[in-house]
């Protein structure tokens, strides 16, 4: 009996070390494939490390299925996709997998495209390929179907003939758009959301909110790609990219908070800025009583002071904003004008509407209640948290009481209403056309006209828009349905973002681009 | 011999407690600027000349937010400390008087937030709740009252059978009374000694909570929230994030060191000791 249980207690002295053993081993086994990557990075290959804030899932971009949400714009900064046509530095549109295109009337498109194109998955680039892809495109993607309002698409040889339901004279732009990359179809889009494209990398692992692994694509149509592999790395708290940064853990790395930026801006590192029309502004809440009254909206633009805003807190990494476009484009800034800073006249437009403040206590109010304003935002792009406390502080001088939410979460307090003002991060022209702002954000029917703004005007306007063909005629509609939604202070536009990349030692061929999503191209190097 | 200095430690460092509480108490009188004043004109400056201890990236004055902040940050400790002794307490003498199931249901409900690692507990409770300092405190109250509650039902356990409730029993006291005159008095000491000492975790588990942004929102001051917001800037600007940092760090010591002596004043054997030497 008694050997029996010293029998036992051995057995437990080795099973315990045994289970230690294993686990310490497993532990190792987890490690080991990273550090077999490292292995083949000394062997004389080029591998480049990168840096990005906004490949996850609260971006919408949780592969880079161009079919998926907005994950066509991963996959286009990361060199696996390309357009029909790209943009140049201004904005003017090239051609890149086309050659060249021709309307032959308002509803038909016929375009060329390049024939030396091969898809990573080796097969021709053909009218019947981007023909199918496209196909695919407006069947699963909402956004992209209400825009390219595509009725019929044939295919014969290099020649792609697209019929539209309706004149679209933006259809080349919105092609241009991230989500109209071009792939195989037929190679099909796997588990992971990976896809065959025609761009100088190929994707071979994805993994959301963490990152992806890119390969040299040997076939590439233009040039040779001069990086054998890239990690792009994940990585949201912008703190922790900073020191990766400057550890050297990262070659390049965009999304840096401003306040790091300084830390850059010697050698061995060089930061290439660029204005974008990605623009941080706050949309009006209709439902909310007090907002309804044209006075009190007018004496909110007038109390948010956007030059200190970016002068100062964005350290000067941005422009103030009058509307939705910068001023390089034709329909931007100069032609337009929005309420400037002005907390006098704010005070007297509040007191004119019947908001004073009777009780003394600093804050305006009517009927004994004070005005407060639920500003609603999300902490994913730095520059919203900075924006709203700004705000706050400027409206309190106005007497007008501003209760912040900044959440991840924000959705939820939109859908049920629990806000007045919702101040976000849009890309006002990703394609250089004016029409998408509008169709996004301020129309009856917008998907994003989250406060139920409506104006005759600008409905009657963009009945005009929608069959315009002249550019110069689109520009000038632009600037009015701009200056209408400013004299309603429907929005306000705080600032334009001005993007930073920044390269680390050797890194040549990474420049930021003003359509946002240019990033990875067959020039980057790495010496 | 050497003389012991316990008692003189004890009242020196209740004496900076003191100091420390009436610069919270009148915060609002004693910040030289008005801590929550924007001035983006004025941002960023570096310790020294009208800001001693410069300004944040909207241009407040830094000092002004630090003692502003200590009133959020250890007024709310105080509150959170308070609730979970009293709570805690109360649940203990209940348990450990009674006994029977109610005891061992709500032992094991302790056991259950005793084996929970505390912050990832108040992190999820705060996380539901939402942002705001109230939230932080109840959420970190909710995991932190079983070990008043243990000290509690031991001390009052051990006491029941004892000879001198027995006779307070006797001669006609009620439950209600006997807990009241007797026990509570007898169990205040480790209580008490347990609380001040936790002071200075519960701050620093305050400012945690804040530093995540589940505590206080901006533009409250706040130490944790000032030290979060300033994070980015600990190259450029370090005085954002050092000033809050070193709030906190002498602040827990502070209260640290005097729950440490509180112990050692409270504790029976060292009068025992003292008397042994005076003999």
């Amino acid at each position: 009996m008694r050997k029996k249980r010293l029998f036992h207690k051995k057995a437990g002295a080795v099973l315990l070390p045994l289970c230690l053993a294993a686990g310490l081993l497993s532990g190792c086994g987890g490690g080991s494939t990273d550090t077999k990557t490292e292995d083949n990075a000394s062997a004389g290959e080029k591998v480049f490390y990168y840096g990005d804030t906004t490949f996850n899932a609260e971006n919408d971009e949780s592969d880079v299925n161009p079919h998926n949400g907005y994950s066509g714009w991963a996959c286009i900064r990361y060199g696996i996709g390309e357009t029909l046509f790209k943009y140049s530095d201004k904005m003017e549109l090239e051609p890149w997998l086309a050659a060249e295109y021709e309307m032959t009337d308002e509803n038909t498109w016929k375009i060329t495209l390049r024939d030396n194109v091969t898809f990573s998955s080796g097969r021709r680039l053909d009218a019947q390929a981007a023909k199918e892809c496209l196909d695919d495109l407006v069947s699963v993607h909402e956004r992209a179907k209400g825009d390219l309002k595509i009725k019929e698409i044939s295919a014969d040889g290099q020649i792609l003939t697209i019929t539209t339901e309706e004149p679209v004279p933006a259809l080349i732009n919105y092609l241009s758009d991230p989500y109209g990359c071009i792939v195989d179809m037929e190679a099909g889009v796997s588990e992971d959301g990976n896809v065959a494209g025609t761009g100088p990398y190929i994707a071979t692992e994805v993994k959301t909110d963490t990152g992806l692994t890119l390969v040299k694509n040997e076939n590439y149509w233009d040039g040779e790609p001069k990086l054998d592999t890239i990690h792009v790395k994940t990585i949201s708290d912008g703190d922790t990219m900073t020191m990766a940064m400057q550890s050297g853990e990262l070659d390049a790395a965009y999304g840096l908070p401003y306040a790091s930026l300084p830390l850059f801006a010697e050698k061995p590192y060089t930061i290439s800025s660029v204005e974008t029309s990605r623009s941080f502004f706050g949309q009006m809440n209709y439902d909310t009583p007090a907002l309804q009254d044209e006075k009190v909206r007018k004496a909110i633009a007038m109390s948010i002071d956007k030059e200190n805003f970016t002068k100062t807190l964005l350290d000067g990494n941005g422009t103030a904003a009058e509307g939705p476009f910068p001023a390089n484009f034709a329909f931007g800034d100069d032609t337009v004008t929005a309420p400037k800073y002005n907390p006098e006249e704010a005070r007297k437009l509040l007191e004119e509407a019947g908001w004073k403040d009777s009780d003394g206590d600093g804050y305006v109010d009517k009927n004994g209640e004070n005005l407060t304003i639920r500003w609603v935002t999300y902490p994913s792009r730095q520059e919203l948290p900075l924006l709203a406390e700004s705000v706050q502080a400027t409206m309190k001088e106005v007497g007008i009481k501003v209760d912040v939410n900044c959440s991840a979460d924000f959705q939820s307090f939109l859908d049920k209403g629990e806000w007045d003002i919702y101040a976000g991060a849009f890309v006002c022209a990703p394609t250089g056309d004016p029409e998408y702002f509008f169709t996004t954000h301020c129309l009856d029917e917008s998907s994003k006209n989250r406060g139920g703004y409506h104006s005759d005007k600008l409905q009657a306007l963009e009945e005009e828009m929608k069959s315009a063909f002249d550019t110069e005629k689109r520009a000038e509609l632009a600037t009015q349905m701009t200056q209408t939604i400013l004299d309603d202070n429907a929005f306000i536009f705080a600032s334009h973002l001005k993007m930073s990349i920044v390269s680390g030692e050797g890194v040549t061929g990474l420049e930021a681009h003003p359509c946002d999503y240019y990033e990875i191209t067959v020039d980057l190097d790495k010496n | 011999m050497k003389r012991d200095y316990t008692k003189l430690k004890c009242i020196i460092l209740s004496i900076l407690v003191g100091l420390l509480l009436l610069a919270a108490v009148f915060a609002d009188h004693i910040v030289p600027y008005d801590p929550y004043a924007q001035d983006l004109e004025h941002a960023l400056l570096p310790p020294g000349g009208a800001h001693l201890l410069g300004t944040d990236r909207y241009g407040r004055d830094m000092l002004s937010r630090v003692i502003m902040g200590g009133q959020t940050t250890i007024f709310s400790s105080l509150l959170l400390v308070l609730i979970i002794m009293t709570v805690g307490t109360m649940i203990g003498v209940f348990c450990g008087y009674n006994g029977g199931k109610t005891d061992t249901v709500l032992m094991r409900i302790s056991d259950v937030f005793l084996a929970f690692p505390g912050m990832v507990f108040a992190i999820a409770v705060a996380g539901v709740t939402g942002g705001g300092i109230i939230n932080a405190v109840v959420a970190l109250a909710c995991i932190s009252w079983p070990k008043y509650a243990r000290i509690a039902r031991s001390q009052v356990m051990a006491m029941k059978e004892a000879p001198f409730i027995a006779a307070a029993r006797l001669s006609g006291s009620g439950t209600w009374k006997i807990i009241r005159k007797h026990m509570l008095p007898n169990i205040a000491g480790p209580v008490l000694v347990t609380g001040v000492l936790d002071i200075g975790t519960m701050m620093m588990e305050i400012a945690g909570l804040s530093f995540l942004g589940l505590g206080a929102v901006p533009p409250i001051a706040e130490w944790g929230s000032m030290m979060s917001s300033g994070r980015s800037m600990l190259q450029t600007s370090p005085w954002v994030i050092l000033a809050p940092g070193f709030a906190i760090f002498f602040t827990v010591m502070l209260f640290n060191l005097l729950g440490d002596t509180v112990r050692d004043v409270m504790d029976p054997r060292r009068n025992k000791r003292q008397k042994r030497k005076g003999d």
